[in-house]
């Protein structure tokens, strides 16, 4: 048990004796108050200050607190995740656990709100068992629970979290976030987009009404104008985060006539854009761009050369992954599971345990094979290097992360009924990312067309 | 000029009778019984939830798909048949005469329910099925392609109007029930069974929620939440329109559909407001709605 669990757990104690023995009965409630948890400081002080040894002892579960969508619209996005951490947990487990100890989840569904989801998470932190958040799906949420993460030193790792905001300070200590960002996200799917239809001149996005899509909008534009200054964008809409009809929106980007439509919708919302916009032409009439398209590639008839990426590197079925046994394993367990080949939600979430795992293990063979506490697992984080189920997470020493990013199109192959990413191309995660410190705007401001001379061009990675 | 006012009218129509779909029912059921159904929303979903459902039964066993429009109207028939007479003999009845508050607040619990039995009975996640959507293929109108199922929608809401109308004003049931909606007292001291009418306005009531939820269902998805967000907007059409008012709603729909659609257009930030800021400057104006009046209050 750790020292701060004993001391919780004697500062339960001492409370449940006062309320039993009614101590408070004709004594003044503040002096009471002052005594009891006098004593209890004191004895917490004492017992920790007396077990050095016990702090490092392991405990008889691992916690994590889980932070994902699993109801409403988002769950079309979060329940992948959900699936991927029950099943590689499990791997875990059936391999001793980590260090010995066995993990468990306590899964929080971001449905019920930035309010719930704070609550939740200061439920659980105040459990000594919980010694990793794994949080969150949602930018907003990251954003709402960095600051509490950083009060209750407790390392969270955003499994999830786009925004660039989230670690532009560079002041984290307990916030880590083992994936890309919507900088090299985004300036991705431009340097593509220009590379395969350099004569593009109009551009009409359409994405969710909430910081991932306006900064995804912000992104995309700022470093299509950077490297084609003549993109002209013809029209900009944000309909509402979980809207089911899509139909005037279509009309709209069908009357601008864009050359290209972006889009960076998720989750429901994707699936019912593209259902919606399929059979009234948006697909033939502009080069569409879907950059969480890979997500709905199982579940909706996506026609060929629509752009889609993964926001990072987690395509299963791409060559680093495909050339890893364990990563086949797991999209045949995850398929036979839960009778869809995982997404790429589901690789960020496995990839995010198995980071977890590594620092763990890091911890542990610094400090001579002890249980780490929190601030130990937190230093772990900090500048590592972990492979993943599709490439390597590094982390910089401002906590934020460095991962290739795979982009591509759609196209049809006789090896699965869907349809998959072709023509890709990987680009480097440290390419696309600015320096830690710098503001991601101005430096998009500084590229020139030359800066994508430079990198890997459409069908390169194969 | 044409080609661009061509795609603002026929989006508007198409938005509006979304819209007037969901709006209808409630603004029935209040003009029957003085009752604001705040469960409405949920009878709305429960409706799209039945016909996914049996859409994808019939294209599961490879029926003729053509049955997939068949299924939109039984499924608010069942609907309809279940839970209106359920609601209104188990809950509504207990509240007439009642203040308002205590209405909402009972209507409000059942909404809590009936959202917690959806998540039970039909999970979290999204549903579809378009297959009547699809098998209506598209039409290009103004150099825009549109869904002929989004153009029947529009002429479901027009008869949906007609028949209403000829219901109320042309029909034994329709004459009982202006009868009741007048002077309930007065109905039921000539003989008129007001407990049946009732039953029937609610289940009617619940049958055009069904009905808008089914239809809106080949062209959007169907998860947890919709039934809060058609709540909301259906009060606000009911309000511009005049609580109790067919027509009311009819026009209300419009009104907020053109206002959205205008939005979108021209000023796409203001989408989510545009509904509300229709509703605040119709209530300013007329503080009834377009349609309604000033009630005297009986002492």
């Amino acid at each position: 048990m750790t020292s701060r669990g004993i001391s919780i757990v004697v500062a339960r104690c001492l409370s449940s004796l006062e309320w039993l023995f009614r101590l408070d009965r004709g004594v003044p409630q503040g002096k009471v108050r002052w005594v009891v948890d006098g004593l209890a400081g004191a004895l917490a002080l004492g017992v920790v200050a007396a077990t050095p040894a016990a702090a490092q002892e392991k405990p008889s579960a691992l916690g994590l607190g889980i932070f994902t969508f699993t109801s409403g619209p988002a769950a079309a996005y979060g329940m992948p995740g959900k699936n991927a951490a029950d099943l590689m947990i499990g791997e875990i487990n059936a391999k001793g656990g980590i260090g010995g100890v066995p993990v468990s989840a306590t899964y929080v569904d971001e449905a019920q709100g930035a309010q719930g989801v704070i609550a939740e998470y200061r439920r659980l932190a105040g459990d000594a068992k919980n010694q990793v958040m794994v949080a969150a799906l949602s930018s907003a949420n990251c954003l709402a629970l960095a600051p509490l993460a950083e009060q209750l030193e407790v390392p969270t790792v955003g499994w999830n979290c786009d925004t660039h905001q989230l670690l532009m300070d560079g002041k984290s200590k307990y916030v880590f976030r083992p994936n890309g960002n919507t900088v090299p996200e985004f300036i991705a799917y431009a340097i593509y987009l220009l590379d395969r239809k350099p004569d593009v001149k109009t551009v009409a996005i359409i994405n969710p009404d909430y910081a991932f899509g306006h900064d995804a909008a912000k992104i995309f534009t700022a470093a299509l104008k950077a490297l084609k200054p003549d993109v002209e964008i013809v029209a900009e809409l944000y309909p509402k985060l979980g809207s089911p009809n899509y139909q005037t929106e279509i009309s709209r980007l069908t009357t601008a006539r864009p050359d290209v439509v972006f889009s960076n919708l998720w989750g429901a919302d994707l699936e019912n854009f593209v259902r919606q916009a399929a059979p009234r032409g948006i697909f033939t009439s502009s080069q569409v761009i879907l950059a969480l398209g890979e997500t709905v590639l199982q579940r909706v008839p996506l026609p060929d050369g629509v752009i889609v990426g993964v926001l990072g590197d987690g395509w299963w079925m791409s060559p680093d992954a495909r050339a890893k046994p364990e990563t086949v394993k797991f999209a045949e367990a995850y398929k036979a599971r839960f009778g869809e080949y995982p997404v790429f939600p589901s690789i960020k979430m496995a990839n995010a345990l198995i980071y977890v795992k590594a620092a763990y293990d890091a911890a542990m063979r610094k400090n001579g094979g002890k249980w780490p506490t929190r601030v130990e697992l937190a230093d772990a984080m900090n500048g590592s290097k972990v492979e993943t189920l599709t490439g390597i997470a590094q982390t910089r020493t401002d906590n934020d992360g460095l991962v290739d990013q795979i982009v591509g199109v759609t196209v049809r192959t006789s090896a699965q009924q869907f349809p998959v990413i072709g023509d890709m191309v990987r680009y480097k995660g440290d390419s696309l990312m600015p320096q830690a410190g710098q503001d991601p705007l101005a430096w998009i401001a500084t590229l020139k067309p030359e800066f994508a001379k430079g990198l890997p061009k459409p069908g390169s990675y194969k | 000029m044409l080609n661009a006012v061509i795609p603002l009218l026929l989006d508007s129509l198409a938005s509006a009778a979304l819209i007037f779909f969901a709006a209808v029912g409630l603004t029935l059921v209040f003009s029957v019984l003085r009752v604001l159904n705040v469960a409405h929303g949920s009878l709305y979903s429960i409706g799209g939830y039945v016909a996914a459902s049996i859409c994808l039964f019939i294209a599961s066993r490879q029926l003729n798909p053509y049955w997939s429009f068949l299924a939109l109207l039984f499924s608010a028939v069942c609907v309809a048949a279940i839970f209106g007479p359920l609601i209104e003999r188990g809950l509504i009845r207990w509240t007439y005469g009642k203040s308002e508050a205590v209405q909402i607040l009972i209507t409000f619990g059942l909404f809590l329910i009936l959202e917690d039995l959806q998540r039970v009975i039909f999970g979290v996640q999204s549903f579809y099925e378009d297959a009547p959507m699809r098998l209506l293929g598209t039409t290009s109108i103004g150099g825009v392609v549109y869904l002929n199922y989004q153009i029947l929608l529009i002429g479901m809401a027009f008869l949906i109007v007609i028949g209403l109308r000829l219901l109320i004003n042309h029909t034994r049931l329709g004459r009982l029930i202006t009868a009741v909606v007048t002077d309930r007292e007065m109905a039921q001291s000539i003989g008129i069974d007001t407990n049946r009418i009732f039953i029937l306005a609610f289940s009617l009531g619940v049958f055009l929620a069904a009905l808008g939820g089914a239809l809106a269902t080949p062209t959007s998805g169907i998860a947890p939440g919709l039934g809060a967000d058609t709540m909301v907007l259906a009060f606000a059409v009911a309000a511009i329109g005049g609580l109790g008012q067919i027509e009311g709603a009819a026009l209300a729909s419009l009104i907020v559909g053109l206002a959205r659609v205008l939005a979108i257009y021209l000023a796409p930030s203001l989408d989510a407001v545009a509904p509300y800021a229709a509703m605040l400057v119709v209530l300013l104006i007329r503080p009834y709605g377009l349609f309604g009046s000033v009630a005297a209050r009986r002492i």
